[in-house]
């Protein structure tokens, strides 16, 4: 069949569009991801601590984050930023909303993780004469680590899918790429299956390390 | 020496100990008995500081181990505690269990800190374990590893809280020889346990506990073999 004129078939620079697509992608997921999870290390250890006050406001933060769909997160603070008189760029939207959003999930995952920790095998390491903080870093962390890492990655490979949302302010991620190329090529199929190749590639190989982290750690 | 003055401590509502006293001197060991729910466990994690006391005083060797000004932290080095529920750490082997506080709370480098855990892991009759994590150890296996690890300290007391409660009956014995090789090297122990007879053989002293008060005191033959309260004999005689 004929090419339809002003449509025009998929080209090798369309390939190098989507790669940069996937580019920032991951740069999103990964600033987003690390930040969010010290984020998500500090609220969960503050409410797992069950502070009065700060764990409530903290709770009340993690309820917001985890239950307003993040299209609407990336809207709200995109134009709130706008009408402060701030404006953000589209990526420094996606990093703010994404590290807080991934921090509210890391938190409930890493309150969970210190919970893990039995409080009798925390009295053993401080009976030893191990200060507060000795036996966090050598009895908790270590421990609690092992037991919310395989939740933490799940978290980590949601967050790389929920970032093509931040198309919505403009930013040219794998996804929106593909959708730009897609409008071009009118060939859906093909690169939409091209797009999740690469999601596929990012993720299977943070699974992987994961997985091999996990044998590693095993006692 | 250990002096325990009026000691008051409760759980919300729940008052736990009315007013103790005792004391345990250098060398001494001494047997807590009573029935679960009386105390003991917690008059334990009070001596240590783990629990915190409503009222009365705890002296360590003349420190009071609840003023706001005492170090806890380095008076626990000399008071080693060993739990029912064994607590060694799961992700650490055998060696690193017990060489993990020499090093870093002691100081000792790496070496010095193995070569001291090997010491008192080989006291315990574990060396053939060095490396292995505690998930393939045996009930008996893991508490001689918490004794190891709490030896290795070189802690002046031994408080040991029912270590041989959560054992398969014959894995009690190999526990309590190494209970008995302490006492005869001159460990100052409070144990409090339930096995009477073993109670009656390694103690110097046996003190006993009924809701949150010390009711008879004394040598074991007097305690156990003669006991004058009518609450400590109806207590021994549904233990023996």
């Amino acid at each position: 069949m004929a090419a339809v004129p002003f449509f025009s078939a998929f080209s090798l620079n369309d390939l190098m569009f989507m790669a940069q697509g996937a580019a920032k992608t991951l740069l999103l997921t990964l600033w987003s991801g690390l930040l969010g999870t010290v984020v998500g290390v500090v609220v969960g250890w503050i409410r797992s601590t069950r502070a009065p006050v700060v764990s409530q406001l903290l709770g009340v933060y993690i309820d917001v984050i985890r239950t307003v769909p993040l299209i609407i997160q990336f809207i709200v603070v995109n134009s709130g930023a706008s009408i402060l008189g701030a404006p953000l760029t589209p990526f420094g939207t996606g990093i703010l909303v994404l590290s807080f959003y991934m921090g509210g999930f890391v938190a409930e995952v890493v309150t969970a993780g210190i919970h893990a920790v039995s409080d009798t095998l925390r009295k053993a390491g401080r009976s030893l004469g191990l200060s507060y903080w000795k036996d966090v870093r050598y009895i908790v962390l270590p421990l609690s680590l092992r037991a919310v890492f395989p939740a933490w990655i799940g978290l980590l490979l949601g967050l790389m899918k929920d970032s093509s949302l931040i198309a919505v302010v403009g930013y040219i991620e794998l996804l929106r790429a593909s959708q730009i190329i897609i409008n071009r090529t009118e060939q859906p199929l093909q690169v939409l299956l091209g797009a999740g190749a690469f999601y596929f590639v990012m993720s299977f190989a943070a699974s992987r390390y994961a997985a091999s982290l996990e044998r590693r750690w095993q006692f | 020496m250990i002096e325990i003055e009026d000691v008051h401590k409760s759980y919300g509502k729940l008052e736990v100990l009315k007013g103790v006293s005792m004391s345990v001197q250098r060398g001494e060991v001494v047997v807590l008995i009573g029935a679960s729910g009386s105390g003991k466990s917690t008059l334990l994690q009070c001596i240590n500081g783990l629990e915190s006391i409503e009222s009365g005083r705890i002296l360590v060797d003349g420190t009071d181990v609840h003023a706001p000004s005492t170090d806890i932290n380095e008076l626990r080095r000399r008071i080693g505690i060993v739990f029912q529920s064994f607590n060694v750490f799961p992700h650490y082997t055998v060696l690193e269990n017990v060489a993990l506080a020499p090093r870093i709370v002691l100081g000792l480098t790496r070496q010095q800190a193995r070569e001291r855990a090997r010491d008192h892991i080989a006291k315990v009759g574990l060396s053939e374990k060095l490396d292995v994590f505690p998930s393939k150890l045996s009930g008996g296996q893991q508490q001689r590893l918490a004794i190891a690890r709490a030896l290795a300290m070189n802690p002046d007391y031994m408080l040991c809280d029912e270590i041989t409660s959560a054992l398969d009956p014959e894995l009690v014995n190999e526990v309590l020889d190494t209970l008995r090789m302490l006492s005869r090297d001159g460990m100052t122990m409070i144990v409090v346990t339930h096995e009477i007879p073993f109670a009656r053989e390694v103690a110097d002293r046996v003190v006993f506990f009924d809701s949150g008060t010390v009711c008879e005191s004394g040598p074991p033959d007097e305690v156990i073999g003669n006991p004058r309260n009518e609450r400590t004999r109806q207590f021994l005689g549904k233990m023996l």
